[in-house]
């Protein structure tokens, strides 16, 4: 139990991945889920539904891939809700100022990547556990937000182009999942085939070992960080443009999603541990029972339980699944 | 390893033993920061030092000292706890439920407490013998309990209709009519817990196992039970906690609690209870509160923005952290 594999097998097939994994049990998961909820309202696999769930998805998966990276390393952030809400303020007003969407964009993005760094740079050179160190920025966020702006910014030139990144469409795809296609293949390349990728999870398997072979331990931890902000940087914009405006009080428990999406895709929070294939299925997963709840009329309350139940229960799972793998 | 000299040094075998100084002096240190911020906010405000206002803010600091004993105690098992927020709000529920049904107090009471355990036992289960990272755990319980209360309540508070006065005194009245009960019983409760934690064998059991759980369980120590243990004292302060909070409130508020997870855990490490287990005081928890107490009184009193508390205390929780943390690497 105590020696995992630390990171995939390089040569193993993507059969081989799946049966490794608990991933086989989140894709039956999936299956049944959705065959349940079509069974019990059709509509549920109507296309517009679909498109629904998936840039439900997309804003998730956006930031749970650098979130499956982060983790890999051993260090989490909590941050990741707060500076959701503060991207959007700040990529709203900044176009206001200039008037162009792009120079917004990249304002919101590098909004991001900069709380990221901050983040970054107390844990790796304060040395302070990155649980307490996000919390408390997460904290200076939320308290940040309101000083900068108490109520939410509307995007006072109209312009169309913004509305575009959340809500339009390329073909059938919307904006959103597009770019997180984008933004989880890459993901996956560095992760699997890059030595970049492999030197994350041999930070996280164990960091001593990993600096005393000559990685740059803190330069990696940092990279984690400054991606995962830039990611929310990302999905800031996207969450900012459905709602047209910068709103400080979005993205509240956002956090909480993500990270319970890459911890039920099988990621190790004690690091050097995880697969973004697993986060992939993870936040499908969640996302889907959310849907579910909502076109089956139940509850929305439910959408808060459910969450928690599946995570403490997936965990257990694979817990007694790897005891009796153990025996 | 300053996880096995800070062990000694709770067992006082080592006199010289330089965490226990580091220790000292980090109490000392944060006595001092309240002098501090008491002399300046007294010069910024005339009615901060009146009696009447301090007292006030021993009120308000008394709930999260409550919650932050048993939290500062899962902490120093090594392990974590983060559903205290969402306890505060569920506990309410059947406290004011069976106290409109029956009107009395004391069965609200018991219903409460055994909510309390039952979440405390299902926490502690599943992190200490099943063997789940207790973030995930107390995470999923988080969840699982605010929704479990937005779906009882239907998003709207529980007034309480009995009306019973002694209900009303225990969150609302001052003992002598000076010291606020919830203040009283936060003193009591710490004094008898860092009596347990440091002159009981469950104490050191604790530090023990939140030293090094492996060293612990070869040592013959039960980690599993006192882990156990550990998070059923954390739910049921939560729970008293929560007690106090619906007594000040007059009813079960949906959306009590919310984020005073986080209130707590910041003062349970700017009290110098490290995340990884074995080291601090609940000592240091109490001065940390008192801290983080005075701070948003003292700032409530300017005439700054509210959200300035959490900002500033975002900055306070890091510094304090890193400063710890650079001091212990100097000593080590």
């Amino acid at each position: 139990m105590v020696s995992e594999v630390s990171a995939p097998p390089k040569s193993a097939s993507l059969v081989g991945a799946l049966v490794g994994n608990n991933q086989i049990v989140l894709v039956a998961a999936l299956v049944v889920i959705c065959v349940g909820i079509s069974l019990a309202v059709p509509q549920f696999y109507s296309s517009a539904n679909i498109i629904a769930i998936l840039r439900q998805v997309a804003m998730v998966l956006i930031v749970a891939c650098g979130m499956t990276m982060l983790l890999i390393t051993a260090e989490v952030d909590l941050s990741v809700g707060a500076s959701l809400a503060f991207v959007g303020v700040v990529a709203m007003d900044v176009i206001n100022v200039t008037d162009s969407v792009f120079l917004g964009a990249l304002a919101g993005i590098a909004f991001g990547a900069l709380v990221g760094l901050v983040n970054g740079l107390i844990v790796t050179r304060l040395k302070v556990n990155s649980l307490i160190a996000t919390i408390g920025t997460m904290m200076i966020l939320q308290g940040g937000v309101f000083l900068y702006s108490r109520e939410a910014i509307q995007n006072h030139h109209h312009l169309p182009s913004f509305v575009d990144i959340g809500a339009g469409y390329v073909g059938p795809v919307p904006i959103p999942v597009i770019v997180a296609a984008v933004i989880f293949i890459a993901s996956y390349v560095v992760l699997r085939h890059t030595t970049l990728g492999r030197y994350l999870f041999a930070v996280g398997a164990n960091e001593k070992t990993a600096r005393l072979s000559g990685l740059r331990t803190t330069w990696l931890k940092l990279f984690a960080f400054v991606l995962t902000g830039a990611l929310v940087g990302v999905a800031g914009l996207i969450l900012g443009s459905l709602m047209n405006a910068g709103q400080p009080t979005a993205g509240r428990g956002f956090e909480l999603t993500v990270i319970a999406a890459v911890i039920l895709g099988g990621t190790s929070l004690s690091g050097g541990r995880g697969t973004l294939i697993g986060t992939l299925l993870g936040v499908f997963v969640l996302k889907v029972i959310d849907d579910g709840i909502i076109v089956l009329q139940w509850n929305q309350d439910l959408q808060m339980i459910v969450p928690g139940v599946v995570l403490i229960a997936a965990i257990y799972l694979d817990i007694l699944r790897r005891r009796a793998d153990a025996r | 390893m300053p996880q096995s000299s800070s062990i000694a040094a709770r067992s006082g075998s080592q006199v010289t033993d330089t965490f226990a100084t580091l220790g000292r002096r980090q109490e000392i240190a944060l006595v001092l920061s309240i002098f501090a911020l008491i002399a300046f906010f007294s010069f910024t405000s005339d009615y901060f030092f009146t009696v009447r206002n301090l007292t006030n803010v021993l009120g308000q600091g008394s709930l999260v000292m409550i919650a932050g004993i048993g939290v500062a105690i899962v902490f120093m098992s090594g392990e974590v706890d983060i559903s205290v927020g969402s306890l505060q709000a569920a506990v309410a529920i059947p406290l004011i439920e069976v106290m409109n049904a029956t009107g009395n107090l004391w069965l609200g009471l018991a219903a409460a407490l055994l909510l309390g355990l039952i979440v405390g036992v299902i926490n502690g289960y599943l992190s200490a013998y099943v063997g789940i990272n207790s973030l995930i755990v107390t995470l999923g319980m988080l969840f699982i309990l605010r929704g479990g209360v937005y779906l009882y309540t239907g998003k709207t508070a529980i007034p309480d209709d009995a009306y019973l006065e002694s209900f009303f005194v225990i969150g609302n009245e001052r003992f002598l009519g000076v010291v606020p009960y919830p203040a009283l019983i936060a003193l009591i409760l710490l004094l008898g817990f860092m009596y347990v934690m440091s002159h009981r064998p469950f104490g050191r059991k604790v530090y023990a196992v939140g030293g090094n759980a492996e060293v612990a369980r070869l040592a013959g120590f039960p980690v599993k039970r006192v882990k156990f243990t550990c998070f059923i004292i954390s739910s049921v302060m939560a729970t008293i906690s929560g007690i106090l909070l619906a007594s000040r409130l007059g009813s079960a508020v949906h959306l009590a609690g919310i984020g005073f997870e986080f209130q707590v855990v910041a003062a349970v490490v700017l009290g110098g209870v490290s995340l990884s287990g074995g080291v601090g005081s609940l000592l240091g928890m109490a001065l940390g509160v008192l801290i983080l107490a005075f701070m948003s009184n003292g700032l409530g009193m300017l005439d700054l923005p509210t959200e300035w508390q959490l900002v500033i205390t975002g900055i306070i929780i890091i510094i304090a952290v890193a400063f710890d943390e650079m001091k212990r690497r100097r000593a080590g």
